[in-house]
């Protein structure tokens, strides 16, 4: 029903409403020129002719242009406002002398500026010249008036009004006309009535409108729909978190329960356990970082029991004397499988399924694929009757959940037997590794003191990471400029 | 990972396969990876398990048995060569043994390129850089004599050519002035000045593992070899001549030929060409690959992949593992064998639901709640890498643990707090809209009376034009009671790099610390070049964590 009645009405905007207002108050209708208006109504000259231009648009005033006669001064009108018209100093020379003086002394006192003085207050009906004295005909106060009365045009002329000058000004070359343009502005009709007819139109709702009910009053503006809104970031997760998480999710639905262990590692864990012989290029100082020798590990396992399995199982199989000094040296953990092997030696009982998420470090330079440290995701699963092709299975459904149709390759780890590798076809065709995995090796799980076969995979998350987001480079999933992190895109 | 390059022409003419996307896919059923190149040559990445297919003939015989065009491996002639072998006790490098093998007829620069690849390989990988394992190839009709020694001499007073020179020197210049020299000098020099040499008739032929005298070189036109592996381990170098001999005894006409060896740790004939008997149950393989096999199966397939057949049992089969294999310890890398045989893809994956209840830790829990809750309060999660540089750390007074064998000084230590990762990323944003409110959940390395304390962290700054205390107090306050964990503030600062009297700290109710928080001082700011202050704070996730399951247990 309001907007029906609203509909009627002529909307108007804030600042034409306001002008409208402001007639009403002084009830003007104008036509006036927009200088004019512009003084009336206490407005702007600038703003205040787009206002008319749009209440002309709307029906509601007129405004149009006409070409007038502008009064402006000349030089000598200048000069006359600064140093007086000359009969105003004739007029007081009189004064002084008493209302008379003889034509020689006016014209000594007066210099060049005597004969126009004479000839104007003479014209003026001020004074009268006879027998060669120059005398007042009129009071002194009334002759001074007259001459204030034209200085007076003068200065409105300065002040740039727009005043009709009288012609004796124009004649005596004080004053000169200028042919002008000039805005006319004026109200259909009367400021009230005008109201009457029109509606507030507000750009935007608020708290007041709503409280008092003027929206009622009010229309709203309608917006620019199609314009550009300024750019706004979210506070945001970020997006390797947000990969990182959701293999997280994978994991735990597939029924993986979360491990962890220490990024400073004892090579037991990293190493022996995984039966990597202590004269392994992987274990040599330019593969593996190393942390200054001077720290121990809290909680590190030294259960004899552990370390003579170990021992056996490296001379057995690798023909060497293990030395448990070697394998309490700290490393920078360089794969997750090191979390794996601390989960075996507390010989869970079947069946397990274990995963766990962590950084892993390595003796990289860096650059567009390499990162000194990155994630891994390792898991582990095992039961009695576990078998190598269950294990593939399980691949094969982690990489399904991911999107990923795997091709499953022969591959060497020390540690596992069978191994293999699985690789992924990109959206543009590249393939790439996505995991390596194996069964346990039979020495592994009898180091560990397990009795059921293990299977046991792991994931490198960054390059990943990077290919999933289609990054060309490794090192933009730690970037540093907060822009890439709140415009990063879901995929 | 051994990267080999043939041309690829060579390759498959020598291989006898035609067909270069076939031998792609065969040399990836063998674990290989392959790469074509555009100047017509193509790499083969082989694992370190497989040191026989470091050469071509190692390669052929892989895939055509792969491809079942053959069987086995070829049992090479063997016959006397008159040579003696004896040595001494030297104490750096103290196994030696060595072969003849005839007719290995280097026919052109592309084949001796692939020799000397192959003992590169092997130096590469199971030599250890030559460290434990190192090879020599001579020119057998080059050899000046039959009385082969393997001595300790004084490097002083020792002269020879070394190989590519043309003038004898004194080994104690050529360990000085040659590039091997330098690279694998000090490998096996004694504290007395003394190194491992190899002579016959009295000439330095060899000076193991640096450089071969010039006089036995091997070139284009070399019809046989005399190869000499020393060692500091006894079956790596007998293993390692051994896949040698066998890889070469391959070519067409070759046979190989035996010495007689007399050293301190063994007394024989040499090469050993050790093979060895080893059973497989059926039962033992199909358990463990999940695939059904028989005696037979086994049989024909560990006979593409080269064993040879002893003789097949009712429960299985009993082959003979070739002498050039490195890698079959136990019965396990038989079923590899038997899998690969099979082709992976053909062993049909079964995805098998294991009744195991999921979990997440407690403490993947607590972070996931602080990552969403500090997203709500405005705050962005970045990410830094655990290796940092210790020239922010030490300007931020934080103590640290080293890495003692950093690649790059940018990544030399590891961060005892995520708060100057913070301070970095904020330094690269000053453009951007203010405020800038960041954090950080991540895992912190802190030395602690001379053992390592890992925690998981959470760090939080807040930069702006100007900030007062609360603009970090008041997420952190609101985190801490939406966690449900009392807390009390304590005006200790525990943080070097905060404005004094503008820092404090939180502990639970019975007394473990759950952080602290302030402002940034000015002087650190300013030597980082920040130019708006900031406010932080750094929480310790596992007394969250912990406090958690406390209480929980209370209840």
């Amino acid at each position: 029903m309001t907007s029906k009645s609203n509909n009627k009405k002529v909307p108007v905007s804030e600042s034409e409403f306001r002008v409208l207002k402001k007639a009403e108050s002084i009830g003007w209708k104008g036509p006036s020129s927009i200088e004019e208006a512009s003084r009336l109504l206490k407005e702007p000259r600038s703003s205040l002719e787009s206002i008319f231009r749009l209440l002309r648009d709307k029906g509601l005033a007129r405004v149009r242009e006409r070409t007038r006669l502008k009064p402006v001064l000349t030089e000598r009108g200048l000069e006359a406002l600064e140093k007086g018209l000359p009969e105003e100093h004739l007029i007081r020379l009189l004064g002084r002398a008493g209302g008379a003086l003889s034509l020689r002394e006016v014209k000594e006192r007066l210099g060049k500026l005597a004969g126009v003085a004479i000839g104007q207050a003479v014209k003026s009906g001020l004074i009268r010249v006879s027998e060669g004295r120059v005398e007042l005909v009129k009071p002194l106060e009334e002759a001074l008036n007259h001459v204030e009365k034209l200085r007076d045009v003068l200065k409105a002329i300065q002040r740039g009004e727009s005043i009709e000058p009288p012609q004796e000004v124009v004649k005596r070359g004080l004053v000169r006309l200028e042919r002008e343009k000039e805005t006319i502005v004026e109200l259909v009709s009367e400021p009230s009535v005008l109201l009457g007819k029109v509606s507030l139109e507000v750009a935007r709702l608020t708290h007041e409108l709503l409280k008092s009910g003027g929206w009622r009053g009010v229309v709203l503006r309608s917006y620019n729909i199609k314009a550009e809104p300024p750019k706004v970031y979210p506070a945001r997760i970020h997006f390797l978190t947000e990969f990182i998480e959701m293999l997280r999710d994978i994991m735990k639905e597939m029924g993986f329960k979360e491990a962890k262990g220490p990024l400073v590692e004892a090579e037991l864990f990293n190493f022996d356990l995984l039966f990597q012989p202590q004269d392994h290029p992987a274990r040599e100082i330019h593969d593996t970082l190393r942390v200054e020798q001077k720290y121990s590990l809290p909680g590190i396992s030294r259960e004899p029991e552990l370390l003579n399995r170990v021992a056996e199982v490296h001379r057995r199989g690798w023909g060497y004397e293990w030395d448990p000094r070697i394998s309490l040296r700290l490393v920078l953990r360089s794969q997750t499988t090191a979390v794996s092997a601390r989960v075996l030696v507390q010989r869970p009982r079947p069946p397990i399924r274990v995963f766990t998420i962590g950084r892993v470090f390595r003796s990289d330079v860096v650059d567009a694929t390499h990162l000194p440290e990155f994630h891994q995701l390792d898991g582990i699963e095992g039961d009695y009757d576990y078998t190598f092709r269950d294990l593939l299975g399980t691949l094969q459904e982690i990489s399904s959940r991911l999107g990923f149709r795997v091709k499953f390759k022969p591959a060497y780890f020390p540690f596992t037997e069978p191994s293999v590798e699985g690789y992924v076809q990109l959206p543009n065709g590249r393939w790439i590794e996505l995991f390596g995995a194996g069964m346990m090796r039979p020495e592994v799980l009898e180091m560990a003191g397990v009795d059921y076969p293990v299977g046991a995979w792991g994931f490198g998350i960054e390059r990943l990471a990077a290919a999933y987001y289609g990054l060309p480079d490794i090192r933009l999933l730690y970037t540093r400029d907060l822009r890439r992190i709140w415009e990063s895109k879901k995929r | 990972m051994p990267v080999l390059k043939f041309q690829l022409d060579y390759l498959l003419n020598r291989i006898g396969v035609h067909d270069a996307e076939l031998l792609r896919d065969i040399l990836f059923r063998l674990k290989c990876e392959t790469d074509i190149l555009e100047d017509g040559q193509i790499e083969v990445e082989v694992n370190p398990d497989r040191p026989d297919m470091y050469s071509v003939e190692g390669i052929r015989r892989a895939v055509l048995g792969l491809l079942g065009r053959e069987k086995g491996w070829r049992t090479p002639r063997l016959s006397g060569t008159g040579l003696n072998l004896s040595a001494e006790k030297v104490e750096t490098r103290p196994y030696i043994l060595a072969a003849v093998v005839y007719n290995v007829n280097i026919e052109d620069e592309e084949d001796l390129k692939y020799i000397i690849q192959f003992q590169e390989k092997l130096h590469d990988t199971i030599g250890r850089r030559r460290r434990k394992i190192a090879i020599g190839f001579h020119d057998l009709e080059k050899l000046p004599g039959k009385r082969i020694e393997y001595k300790y001499l004084p490097v002083a007073s020792t002269e020879f050519i070394p190989l590519g020179g043309d003038t004898p020197s004194s080994a104690a210049e050529i360990l000085e002035e040659t590039e091997q020299g330098v690279k694998y000098g000090r490998i096996s020099l004694g504290e007395e000045g003394k190194h491992p040499f190899l002579l016959a008739d009295g000439e330095v032929i060899a000076m193991p593992p640096v450089i071969n005298s010039n006089i036995t070189r091997v070139e284009v036109g070399t019809r046989h070899l005399f190869i000499d592996v020393t060692g500091t381990d006894l079956s790596t170098v007998s293993k390692v001549l051994d896949i040698i001999v066998s890889n070469l005894a391959e070519r067409p006409d070759a046979s190989v030929g035996t010495l007689y060896v007399d050293t301190p740790y063994y007394r024989g004939l040499s090469p050993r060409l050790e093979t060895r008997k080893m059973t497989l149950s059926a039962e033992y393989a199909s358990k463990a690959l999940g695939y059904y096999t028989t005696p037979q199966t086994l049989a024909h397939l560990l006979e593409t992949m080269r064993y040879k057949i002893d003789s097949i049992l009712p429960h299985g089969v009993r082959v003979i593992v070739p002498p050039y294999r490195a890698d079959i310890i136990g019965e396990i890398d038989l079923v590899e064998d038997v899998a690969i045989a099979i082709g992976y893809d053909a062993l049909y994956p079964r995805y098998r639901v294991i009744p195991t209840r999921g979990s997440y830790l407690t403490s993947t829990e607590i972070a996931r709640s602080v990552r969403i809750l500090m997203v709500g309060l405005g705050f962005t999660e970045v990410l830094q890498l655990v290796l940092t540089s210790p020239t922010l750390l030490t300007l931020m007074g934080l103590d640290y643990v080293r890495v003692e064998n950093p690649v790059q000084q940018e990544y030399s230590v590891l961060r005892p707090s995520l708060v100057p990762g913070l301070l970095s990323v904020l330094r690269e944003n000053q453009h951007v809209s203010k405020p800038v409110k960041v954090f950080e959940i991540g895992d912190t390395i802190t030395p602690v009376d001379g053992t390592i304390s890992e925690n998981m962290k959470l760090a939080a700054a807040v930069m702006d034009v100007e900030v007062s205390m609360e603009l970090i107090q008041a997420p952190i306050y609101t985190l801490l009671r939406i966690l449900d964990i009392p807390f009390e503030v304590e005006t200790v600062c525990p943080a070097p790099y905060a404005i004094k009297g503008r820092c404090g700290s939180l502990k639970t109710p019975d007394g473990s610390d759950l952080g602290f928080f302030g402002e940034i001082h000015p002087s650190v700011l300013e030597r980082l070049g920040i130019e708006y202050p900031v406010a932080f704070a750094e929480l310790n996730l596992e007394a969250i964590s912990s406090w958690k399951s406390r209480t929980r247990n209370l209840e």
